[in-house]
């Protein structure tokens, strides 16, 4: 913010515009994080619910992630499709959102640039890691034991 | 990290009544999930691939101290749903904004809401299966 005298002597403030590329940036990621976060909640919440109250915790086993993916090399179901569906969108919303979120809250407090581009830097990487492996999993269907 | 302490101390000092409390919570509770997902994104990709390690993770969710960061995992997912909520409506829709502390009071009613009989649920089915008779 520059402080400058106007013609008729009061005095007036002027905000610098942010460089456009950062700028530009900053919007998509704050839009993203509100429109995200709508249908996370409806995603999160159900995904929650289905897996801590209707089924419960000291039920799951790997028998029961083959019931809702599929097995690998059994022919896929409509409800396998939804479920692959469900997760994959959730996987990358879910992670992408988190991401974002632990950007901002690491900014607030990590001021030396190099210091923050190593956590963020070492965060993508293992978000980015996870994004993939999860979606491969995902394609490829659970492993029947 | 010296950014880190004046912010927890002039946290403390400030008094920015609920909507202070509201953000800290909101941050708190975003990661905690975010550290949740890193592990469970991991542990869930292990079925594709690795059907014993998949199980092995899953028996680790079973332990106790899982069952209650289950609890803590619930508390900071509908907090985080529906307090994320009040700020979204309230900046894609800015005439709500007439009343800031009516919506403040709303989302801690429905978080109570949602929350109390998930944690119920949740809390009496761990101790029925931890203290339970067999």
């Amino acid at each position: 913010m520059t402080t400058q005298s106007a013609p008729s002597g009061k005095t007036v403030r002027t905000v610098k515009p942010l460089a456009l590329g950062r700028n530009r940036f900053e919007r998509a990621a704050w839009m993203f994080m509100r429109y995200s976060g709508l249908v996370l909640i409806f995603l999160a919440l159900s995904h929650f619910w289905i897996q801590h109250i209707l089924i419960g915790t000291q039920a799951l086993s790997q028998a029961q992630t083959v019931a809702f993916w599929g097995a690998q090399g059994n022919p896929i179901t409509i409800g396998n499709l939804i479920f692959r569906l469900y997760y994959a969108v959730m996987l990358v919303l879910a992670m992408v959102h988190g991401l974002n979120g632990t950007r901002q809250v690491v900014g607030d407090y990590v001021h030396g640039k190099q210091i923050f581009m190593l956590i963020m830097g070492a965060l993508t990487l293992v978000v980015g890691f996870l994004i993939v492996f999860g979606l491969f999993g995902l394609l490829i269907g659970a492993k029947a034991n | 990290m010296s950014t880190l302490v004046t912010t927890i101390t002039d946290g403390l000092r400030y008094k920015g009544k609920q909507g202070q409390w509201a953000w800290v919570f909101h941050r708190v509770s975003g990661l905690g999930i975010m550290f949740f997902l890193v592990l469970h994104v991991f542990g869930m990709s292990l079925a594709s691939f690795n059907p014993a390690a998949h199980e092995q993770m899953l028996e680790l969710y079973k332990q106790p101290v899982f069952a209650i960061g289950e609890l803590f995992l619930a508390a900071c997912l509908v907090y985080h749903a529906i307090n994320g909520a009040r700020i979204a409506l309230l900046e894609l829709k800015p005439e709500w904004w007439a009343n800031p502390a009516k919506a403040m009071r709303w989302s801690i009613i429905l978080t109570l809401i949602f929350l109390a009989p998930t944690l119920l649920i949740m809390a009496g089915r761990s101790i029925q299966h931890f203290f339970g008779a067999p």
